[in-house]
């Protein structure tokens, strides 16, 4: 069966990093009320969720094979 | 709202990843059993997020967030009264029986338990009510985006339905619940941190108390109104909800609450898709972890809405275009777009088309069921080989989204009507948690008694609602009584009809011939094994149960 963790895995990893680059790239995309750098964070925060779920998923499929 | 390139890209990515999912998933279907009931074999932790995300529709999300402006913390009782209680239940108390009977459907343990009549009633409403609650909610999402960003209204509705065809039709119910949990995920993701950056411009929640206080001290309630759960449910007249204890709790927290997350195939479906009844009684409980807290994401940002209203920062409620009344639905995308850059916007709004699909794919693919074996293999053709049910469950996907389609385009056309149809769903849905009840937990329940009992519920809370008034609704026949709210009146409504119910099947059951014990082996308390649990303690149900509980009180304790 699929495991699950790494397309969700993946998805977030990418979702983590086109944020990220916005964050980086283009720190001065803010919206109307927020002073903060919003994708810098979220994206950083997806993108270490994304790597868990694939780092979970990897040791699961070592201890089958 | 404007939408930049890059979060049209994070909509795509999304897009690409649902369908490969189900593109992933599409050999490993080759029996009906596959399709329609995931094999039972999906592990617990998928399962208990899918749980709870087949309710978490688009609905849900703008419903609640409104509702968190309307009447503040209070909302939360639609998660902490009405939902954990009745989550746990279903879990420790009702699991062994819906997975231990090998039931493939709610529908179909009423046939085992009761009789065929009595499983054709809740297959017929369930299939009825399925089709247009999805179309309801394609509806209020096409409308929603039509609003906001401009979007054609059937294209936006045409898509989201297209995708979501193409997933359960290729990988069927596995592929609704492995998605449930990425949209799940997601819808966290994209929300979370509006909350956050809501109550932070809001002055915290400590600023958020004041600036809310000050606005219904104005009202004539008390200041803390918007902030405390429990503290004003003396009187229906001291809460913005308009509610009262007795009504709430009982109304709200035992009928209503237990009649959806104990009866309603679309959430038992996802536990029945477990790959151990171990793990069928986990789902729920597991997933009234992530449940308890969804009112922090979902309903705390419509009460910082209110506030940051009044804070003059730039921040307005978006009045109704034709009435100029403050317009509630629209609170949620109207903060993402003040507190969004483009990047996170598409990742909110994404998750908000998320949770929209998330919703239509439970409605799909649990109508699916249902009709392929309550009414299809039940009514029209019994004998066949399992492979003509494989395709009858495919086409059923094709059918159950056109017809959620239609759906949806009546709903634009007649409001009206929908309105009255989900109340006479609410009608009939309101007793079935008595006869489950009974059915279960009382081995003398017969199913001529369940039946009556049924309809006597349904005649009682469609008399109730035509004999009082709340909002100027109801009341056809005559007003005996009139409620502060219209949500008090269907917390009543759904006592009635419960109440009648459950003495119509109690007396019924009396009077009419006892079904053997040895027919109700695995199927009601007393005459069923229920295998022991083994492990640590977040292995075994009642353990998790009590710390679940444990939480929820710090919760209510905290928020009162």
């Amino acid at each position: 069966m699929l495991d699950l963790r790494v397309p969700s895995g993946w998805f977030f990893t990418v979702l983590g990093l086109i944020l990220l680059g916005m964050g980086i790239f283009a720190p001065d995309t803010r919206a109307a009320l927020s002073d903060a750098n919003v994708n810098l964070y979220s994206g950083l925060s997806m993108l270490v969720f994304g790597l868990i779920m694939l780092l979970l998923a990897w040791r699961a499929s070592r201890r089958a094979s | 709202m404007k939408l930049a390139p890059v979060d049209y890209t994070i909509l795509a990515v999304y897009f690409a990843f649902v369908l490969g999912i189900g593109w992933m998933l599409r050999k490993k279907m080759s029996t009906s059993g596959d399709f329609l009931l995931s094999g039972r074999s999906v592990p617990v932790w998928i399962t208990s997020l899918a749980f709870i995300a087949a309710n978490l529709g688009a609905q849900e999300l703008v419903g609640m967030s409104a509702s968190g402006a309307k009447y503040g913390i209070m909302t939360a009782h639609f998660y902490w009264i009405g939902a954990i209680p009745a989550i746990l239940f279903v879990g420790i108390f009702m699991m062994p029986f819906y997975y231990g009977s090998k039931a493939r459907s709610v529908p179909e343990y009423l046939k085992m338990r009761y009789d065929e009549k009595t499983r054709t009633y809740n297959a017929f409403s369930f299939a009825v009510m399925t089709i247009f609650s999805s179309g309801i909610s394609m509806y209020a999402l096409g409308k929603l985006l039509q609003l906001v960003l401009g979007w054609d209204f059937s294209a936006s509705i045409l898509v989201s339905a297209a995708i979501v065809l193409v997933y359960t039709f290729l990988g069927g119910l596995t592929s609704a619940i492995y998605n449930e949990v990425l949209q799940f995920l997601l819808i966290v993701a994209g929300f979370s941190p509006l909350a956050i950056l809501a109550v932070a411009k809001a002055g915290g929640w400590q600023g958020i108390q004041t600036r809310l206080g000050a606005m219904t001290l104005a009202g004539g309630m008390s200041g803390k109104v918007m902030t405390h759960a429990w503290t004003y449910m003396g009187s229906p007249h001291s809460n913005p909800m308009g509610v009262e204890l007795f009504g709430l709790v009982a109304g709200l927290g035992f009928v209503l609450s237990f009649g959806y997350w104990c009866t309603n195939f679309l959430v038992v479906q996802r536990a029945m898709a477990a790959d151990s009844m171990n793990s069928a009684r986990r789902t729920p409980l597991i997933g009234a972890f992530p449940k308890m807290f969804l009112p922090f994401i979902v309903i705390v940002p419509g009460i910082a809405a209110v506030a940051l209203a009044r804070m003059g920062v730039g921040y307005s409620i978006p009045l109704d275009a034709n009435t100029h009344l403050p317009n509630y639905n629209l609170v949620i995308t109207t903060l993402m777009a003040k507190f969004y850059p483009a990047g996170m916007l598409g990742v909110g709004l994404t998750g908000l088309v998320a949770s929209f699909m998330s919703g239509m794919a439970g409605n799909v693919t649990a109508f699916n069921t249902v009709w392929t074996y309550d009414i299809y293999q039940t009514y029209i053709r019994k004998n066949a080989p399992d492979r003509h049910y494989l395709h009858v469950g495919r086409a059923t996907t094709i059918v159950g989204v056109l017809l959620s389609i239609g759906a949806a385009y009546v709903a634009t056309r007649y409001d009206n009507i929908m309105d009255l149809l989900q109340l006479v769903f609410g009608f009939v849905n309101a007793p079935l948690f008595a006869t489950f009840l009974l059915g279960m937990f009382w081995k003398r329940g017969t199913g001529h008694a369940a039946f009556s009992g049924l309809v006597t519920g349904t005649v009682a809370a469609s008399l109730t609602w035509c004999l009082t008034v709340a909002e100027g609704k109801g009341g056809i026949l005559g007003n005996l009584h009139t409620f502060p709210s219209a949500m008090a009146q269907s917390f009543w409504i759904a006592l009635m009809a419960f109440t009648s119910c459950f003495l119509v099947t109690l007396l019924v059951s009396l009077a009419t011939k006892p079904r053997p014990e040895k027919d109700l082996e695995g199927l009601v308390y007393g005459l069923t094994k229920i295998p022991e649990d083994r492990g640590s303690w977040y292995q075994r149900p009642a353990p998790l149960a009590v710390t679940v509980i444990a939480i929820l009180l710090v919760l209510n304790i905290w928020f009162a």
